[in-house]
């Protein structure tokens, strides 16, 4: 059935139709309201368990615990709340826990501006825990995306057998559309590996290799290993190839994301888009071959250059960058800021 | 036989010589033996220091977290499964120090966990830092004028809630360590064991002892046994002390 529904709100539904049966979290707004969905769900079904944390650090490493266990599991964040999860996400990419975290941002850094929407961590997404390890990152710009990519990111987690990040904003976080999440179809990825309780196998944070054997001291091991992580990553990736590509030959390409991509809807006589959905491994053919079509690239973000680094250095060319920050965006604002940057190129 | 609950094939263990955590991992895979517990019905998991890496050396299902998060990581695994008995073991740091909090709160909501919380009142694995437990005045190598601060009273800690179980034991006295074990096991809630052990090569050896043995023989003089149904241990007194088994 048809009905209004919030962002925070498909992306519970796009969990719970995924299989989610464990969710631990810390109150945060913008992310709060999916906290609440999930004490809600605990209270009617036994089969759904909720743990309100004492705090982050102890909400991530829960669901990491109910993951092995044999739960999916879940939180949800915002900016500081993923900054004190990371830790706990790069180990959960060392021992092999699949899981998801989502972030509904808002102005940073430290307690910023609580909540205004903002895109301030995107790098943080990709770069916020120790060492390197490759997330799978997913980035909605509407209701119906956050249920459907709530289940792709816990068809990613385990597939890929790692935390997967689902960023929203808070402006997409508490976006009301009509939709029919009941009527969308989606395919869910059934768990693989043996809960908890049924064989000698040891989870750590250790670089360890198949057997579970602690390698530390092995260098060529360790590259061999990282190397091998990736390739992982990469083909579990290579399924979600997800974006959205608004051809305009003859205009400006205009790279943007989340809810700004939503924003500059009016502009989109005069420019061209290109929505990156899956945001991290960056779509590198398609970012590419794309942005060979258009003589100038603007990236259109709300921090300050994040993803436009990204993308020049996948583009190999200089990019127009656009910043739209402190968290009040209009097509107005936005349309001033265009026409700023590209009259001072 | 305990050992078929240990990875023996993994040892030598990556324990200084004269330590006490092999201790606590023999009457700990003994007590497991003795209640039947195994790969089906049971899983380890261990926090980061020396204490920590006893996990890896149990031949069933073993985490090892990251440091001070195995009571979160333990609770998780409980609420999914709660058939489960899971134990926990970790250093007085991990679970004092860096994991306080998740103390406090795993307390509160008297998870059924047994924690054995192997307490050497120091740093060990990072090189002999001065940490919770330190005795005031105790030098370490971060408080080479002895630790400045009174150490946490884990027992007072442990005591707050209406339902508590604390037991205090040492690595010398092997059969009550063992009773200890197996008694938190059982213990419906949460439950904590303090174990007096020794780190002779990063606090002993600064402390003027010679050997690891010296440090038992230490425990030997030092510790009486209380007596059975005390509501509170003194200092320096082994033996437990617990409350409301009675309720759901």
């Amino acid at each position: 059935m048809k009905r209004l529904v919030q962002g925070n709100e498909a992306v519970f539904a796009g969990a719970v139709k995924a299989g989610a049966t464990y969710f631990a979290g810390y109150p945060i707004s913008p992310s709060s309201e999916i906290l609440l969905l999930a004490a809600q769900q605990a209270a009617r079904s036994p089969d759904f368990h909720f743990l309100q944390a004492e705090d982050e650090l102890a909400a991530i490493n829960q669901v990491l615990g109910a993951s092995l266990a044999g739960g999916k599991a879940f939180t949800a964040t915002s900016g500081p709340g993923f900054t004190l999860m990371q830790e706990a996400i790069g180990w959960g990419h060392q021992a092999e826990v699949p899981c998801v975290v989502i972030n509904v941002q808002r102005v940073g850094p430290g307690t910023g501006m609580p909540t205004m929407p903002a895109q301030g961590d995107i790098l943080q997404s990709q770069y916020g825990s120790s060492g390197d390890y490759y997330p799978i990152v997913f980035y909605p710009n509407s209701v119906a995306e956050c249920y459907r990519l709530t289940v792709a990111a816990f068809n990613a987690a385990e597939e890929s057998l790692s935390p997967v990040v689902l960023l929203s904003d808070s402006f997409v976080g508490h976006l009301n559309e009509t939709v029919d999440l009941e009527a969308m179809e989606v395919e869910v990825v059934a768990r693989q590996r043996p809960p908890l309780g049924t064989g000698n196998r040891f989870f750590t944070g250790l670089v360890h290799d198949e057997e579970g054997r602690i390698r530390t001291a092995d260098a060529l091991f360790y590259q061999s290993w990282l190397g091998k992580v990736r390739e992982k990553r990469d083909g579990v990736a290579a399924r979600y190839p997800f974006y959205e590509h608004r051809e305009r030959p003859g205009h400006d390409l205009i790279i943007a994301f989340g809810i700004l991509s939503r924003v500059i809807a009016p502009l989109l006589d005069d420019f061209a888009l290109f929505r990156p959905i899956r945001i991290f491994p960056p779509l590198v053919r398609e970012l590419r071959s794309i942005t060979q079509e258009y003589r100038r690239v603007i990236v259109l973000e709300a921090n300050d250059g994040q993803y436009a680094q990204v993308v020049e250095g996948i583009v190999h060319r200089d990019v127009i960058r656009v910043s739209v920050v402190g968290g009040r965006f209009s097509a107005e604002r936005v349309t001033t800021a265009l026409k700023q940057a590209l009259t001072s190129v | 036989m305990f050992k078929d609950l240990l990875k023996t094939h993994l040892f030598p263990t990556s324990w200084c010589p004269g330590c006490g955590i092999g201790g606590i991992m023999a009457q700990l895979a003994m007590a497991m033996d003795e209640m039947g517990l195994n790969q089906s019905n049971s899983v380890v998991v261990g926090g980061i220091g020396c204490t920590g890496r006893m996990a890896g050396y149990f031949n069933l299902d073993s985490v090892y977290t990251l440091h001070g998060r195995t009571l979160p990581v333990a609770q998780g695994i409980k609420m999914v499964n709660p058939s489960l008995k899971v134990i926990i073991i970790s250093g007085d740091g991990d679970l004092a120090s860096i994991g306080g909090n998740h103390l406090i709160h795993a307390l509160r909501r008297n998870v059924d966990l047994a924690v054995l919380c192997n307490n050497n009142e120091v740093y060990g694995l990072t090189g002999g830092q001065a940490g919770p437990t330190t005795p005031q005045g105790t030098p370490t190598v971060s408080s080479p004028d002895g630790s400045p601060y009174e150490p946490l009273n884990l027992q007072g800690l442990l005591k707050t809630g209406s339902r508590y179980f604390y037991a205090r034991t040492t690595v010398y006295h092997q059969v009550h360590l063992k009773r200890c074990i197996k008694e938190a096991i059982q213990w419906p809630g949460f439950a904590f064991v303090d174990i007096a052990s020794q780190c002779i090569e990063n606090n002993g050896r600064r402390l003027g002892f010679k050997t690891g043995y010296e440090m038992l023989a230490m425990f030997r003089d030092k510790y009486k046994r209380a007596p059975d149904g005390v509501e509170s241990l003194a200092p320096l007194e082994i033996g437990l002390v617990k409350r409301g088994e009675e309720q759901p």
